[in-house]
């Protein structure tokens, strides 16, 4: 017989949100305006409102002047203000921690690292930063929080818009996993509550008025510009966006968090069974109603085969699900069904755009050689296929390859290290590259889950759903606007360890400090050894781009956007 | 990041036809001075001297990781199809003959090795790397000592364990008269370099005729050290053909620093005797 360990099947409330909340404390959230309007007739036994409050929710206290939420900082839950004010400013200013535009190093200064890179790990030159010098930090009984120091002369000086008790926040930011769009500071202490997501989703799902409230500020706020900057509808005037985004609706699928069922597949029967537990957005065969357009999150592509399911493919945030099949019903005038399926890996939000809205303002108006050519069929020409049918496929991955990248959340990253294990020797030229780089310090550990000749390297992948981003208190790690990329900024970095936390990769390394004489950094008060993080930056301070793939001498390594997945293909077809 | 991907047989196609036109190149100047009655000596000389000195950029360009001049990639492919051509002048500069005196034999002899060793370590570079796929996860070279330590540990615990609780000497007895010496260090690297798995086929076979003389608790413990021997033979494996793909670079970096100095003595002896008829 097979040995076994038993364990409880891990379930959503296991890790609530806070785990000291009270009853007390319940009472007062339910009591807040936002919630004592709510049916709980609507709520089953199993998912009633008291414990979605009770496991989803928690009471945050600031002091006058804390930074609640940062302009551009990545979140997963909404706000809710329980007791007194906050105000929303827009604009961007110094004292809310935001770190400044990375500067790529002169020709002279990256030679120059030849012989001024530290010779012991982990060496910085302490007297360049000025981290307090915009930053302010404070703590009391909870968490360390930036605070602006100045309140008024922030009102005076800048636009806000003031929020009272009752009035929710946050929520687009926190349903589509944008980032926030202005910055958030108490105008008087407060007590807000903090909704997750999953809660908020929840909530929102059982009250009609809660989510027409909710569409509402997001067709306001976030719908139309999200449209106006898809290329698809590019072309289209502001009335008739606002028409379309007035007709699109937002649909949450899934259950769970991308990372939750993360590399806990590991036969091909376990990986098939998987499929069950993946939401089904759209079927095969069914007719087409709506293009679909993915907001957030992964979705898998696949078609029947046999008594399975194969991978076809994968698509993430900004792609659209669907458009050749209406590319085709419109040439034809036959309706057409879907040639493949969408399941919802972890958590997706879709965008349904009606497909009259498509076929009459951006079919008929786009030029013949800008539409899409109508999808293959599965049977003739499929984007992936089984392995053992590998030799037919001429363009697109292998089927294992793409389940082996879904099933890691590989396709999370927009600029994954690649390995070809088929040219590596093993130099570590590209270890050396990088450290050379980098303070002597390498950022990458060039082992990682491998499937044939394709290994993915421990490296920071850059990931759209960047959960790193989200509970950082400075601001340190962040998206950079111009290149997306996810940077930390040292000087602001507090050592706290949030980011390498979350990352569900191991991606992020905390580090102990020294100064350039080879003397580890301690803090003033405490003696305790200063910690930053520590992860791959794409080299952004450097010329040429990442070191790492120029320095491959046997063109085995590549950082790659895993949404091209042609190019992929094609690299790993080479 | 971006760009379309050339596939290698096209690079490959590319290159050597590039190589191809100079080397037809190289033949038609060598020809034409030839039949205009000047000194091809020279001219070979310097293009011999020119590549030599161009070969050795590409190990500039490795230690310079951090400036933006193009990908070692591409200075590789330049690195591999310039030494031919390289090759090519030299025979030409040489006319296939045997050299004669001290300094000539020494550079004859250095260039024919460094180029040997780029010729083998470029196929090693292909050959063993796709080899290395063949055996399992491949571990990082710098951590395969400290898991085959892990593995020599466990399988004498194990042993140890058999004696102790059974009262039985058949493992521990096998373990320190074989086991003990090849878990101790890496061993078969010659037999891994050529495929020859010989060794591994023998070593299980004896571990598979102990179970004649022990009980049941015992040959699950067997069952494990075969394991065990396994993933130490795959570990020497991986160590052999890592070790060999970083070994041969220290045989062709000598090599090519060795052959600059007596090259450049060699063109200035030449100059130094133009004028002299043997």
């Amino acid at each position: 017989m097979v040995e076994v360990t038993a364990i409880s099947r891990p379930r959503r409330w296991d890790s609530p949100f806070d785990p000291a909340l009270g009853d007390d404390d319940i009472d007062r959230i339910l009591a807040a305006p936002m919630f004592n309007g709510l049916d709980q007739s609507r709520f089953p036994p199993t998912l009633s409102l008291r414990e979605i409050i009770r496991n989803d929710s928690r009471i945050d206290r600031y002091r006058r002047g804390d930074i609640i939420v940062r302009n551009g900082d990545y979140g997963n839950s909404v706000f809710v203000i329980l007791s007194g004010r906050v105000r929303v400013l827009i604009d961007e200013i110094p004292e809310i921690g935001r770190r400044p535009a990375r500067r790529r190093r002169s020709p002279w200064r990256l030679f120059s690292q030849l012989w001024t890179n530290p010779p012991l790990p982990e060496g910085r030159a302490v007297d360049a930063w000025s981290p307090s010098a915009a930053l302010h930090l404070r703590r009391e009984s909870g968490p360390v929080r930036a605070y602006l120091p100045e309140v008024e002369r922030v009102i005076a000086g800048h636009h806000t818009i003031p929020l009272a008790e009752g009035e929710l926040f946050g929520e687009i930011a926190a349903l589509s996993r944008t980032p926030r769009t202005a910055t958030v500071f108490a105008d008087s202490d407060c007590e807000l509550v903090e909704l997750r997501w999953q809660g908020l989703r929840d909530i929102r799902s059982r009250d009609d008025h809660l989510r027409a409230e909710i569409d509402r500020r997001h067709q306001d706020r976030a719908l139309r510009a999200h449209l106006a900057e898809t290329p698809l509808f590019a072309h289209l005037d502001d009335d008739t966006l606002a028409a379309i985004a007035a007709e699109t609706r937002f649909e949450s699928y899934g259950t769970t968090d991308l990372f939750s069922a993360f590399d806990r597949t590991d036969s091909q029967a376990e990986a098939g069974a998987a499929l069950a537990n993946e939401p089904l957005i759209a079927e095969e065969g069914t007719y087409l109603n709506d293009l679909i357009m993915i907001r957030a999150g992964f979705a898998r592509i696949t078609a029947r085969l046999d008594h399975g399911h194969r991978t076809v493919g994968y698509v993430r945030q900004d792609d659209l699900f669907g458009l050749g099949e209406l590319v085709e019903q419109w040439r034809s005038n036959e309706p057409a069904a879907l040639r493949c399926s969408l399941r919802a890996i972890g958590y997706v939000d879709i965008l349904r755009v009606p497909s009259p809205l498509i076929e009459r303002h951006v079919l008929a108006r786009l030029p013949a050689d800008r539409l899409p050519p109508p999808p293959p069929h599965p049977a003739s020409r499929p984007a992936s296929l089984p392995a053992w049918q590998a030799r037919d496929a001429e363009a697109g991955l292998e089927q294992s390859l793409a389940d082996f990248l879904i099933d890691h959340r590989v396709i999370n990253g927009t600029a994954t290290m690649l390995i070809n294990l088929n040219r590596c020797v093993g130099c570590d030229d590209c270890v050396r590259a990088c450290a050379a780089a980098h303070g002597n310090n390498p950022r990458f550990v060039r082992d990682g889950p491998a499937l044939g000749d394709v290994m993915v390297a421990n490296a920071c992948m850059h990931c759209i759903d960047s959960v790193c981003l989200i509970g950082c208190p400075t601001g340190a790690i962040h998206r950079d606007v111009a290149t997306g990329r996810v940077l930390i900024n040292e000087a602001t970095c507090i050592g706290c360890g949030t980011c390498a936390n979350s990352c569900p990769y191991d991606n992020i390394r905390m580090v102990e400090i020294r100064d350039r004489a080879g003397k580890f950094i301690v803090d003033r008060e405490t003696n305790a050894p200063i910690r930053k993080a520590t992860k791959c930056d794409l080299c952004s301070d450097q010329l040429g781009g990442p070191a790492c793939q120029r320095a491959c001498p046997h063109d085995a390594l590549v950082r790659i956007d895993l949404r091209e997945q042609d190019r992929l293909a094609q690299w790993v077809r080479r | 990041m971006g760009a379309s991907v050339t596939t290698f047989l096209w690079r490959r196609i590319v290159h050597s036809g590039i190589t191809a036109t100079l080397l037809v190149a190289l033949l038609v100047v060598h020809h034409l001075n030839s039949v205009s009655l000047h000194d091809t000596q020279f001219l070979t000389g310097w293009v011999l001297v020119g590549g030599i000195v161009g070969l050795a950029c590409y190990n500039l360009r490795k230690k310079v990781p951090v400036l933006p001049l193009a990908s070692a990639a591409g200075w590789l492919q330049v690195h591999i199809y310039a030494g031919w051509l390289t090759v090519a002048a030299f025979f030409l500069h040489t006319g296939l003959r045997l050299p004669r005196g001290p300094l000539e034999v020494a550079l004859w002899t250095l260039f024919v090795l460094i180029s040997l060793s780029g010729a083998v370590g470029l196929t090693l570079s292909r050959v063993l790397a796709r080899r290395l796929g063949e055996h399992g996860e491949r571990p990082i070279f710098e951590r395969i000592p400290t898991l085959r330590a892990d593995l020599a540990r466990r399988v004498e615990d194990l042993a140890l364990a058999s004696a102790r609780d059974t009262l039985s000497i058949t493992i521990a007895d096998y373990y320190r008269s074989e086991l003990h010496d090849f878990f101790r260090r890496p061993r078969h690297r010659l037999a891994h370099l050529t495929g020859f798995r010989r060794h591994l086929r023998h070593l299980l076979d004896q571990i598979d005729s102990l179970n004649r003389y022990i009980d049941d608790r015992n040959r699950d413990t067997l069952a494990q050290i075969a394991a065990c021997v396994v993933a130490k033979d795959n570990l020497d494996y991986h160590y052999a053909l890592q070790g060999t793909l970083k070994l041969w670079l220290f045989v062709h970096l000598p090599l090519a620093y060795s052959v600059l100095p007596v090259a450049a003595l060699h063109a200035v002896l030449a100059y130094a005797f133009a004028g002299i008829s043997p």
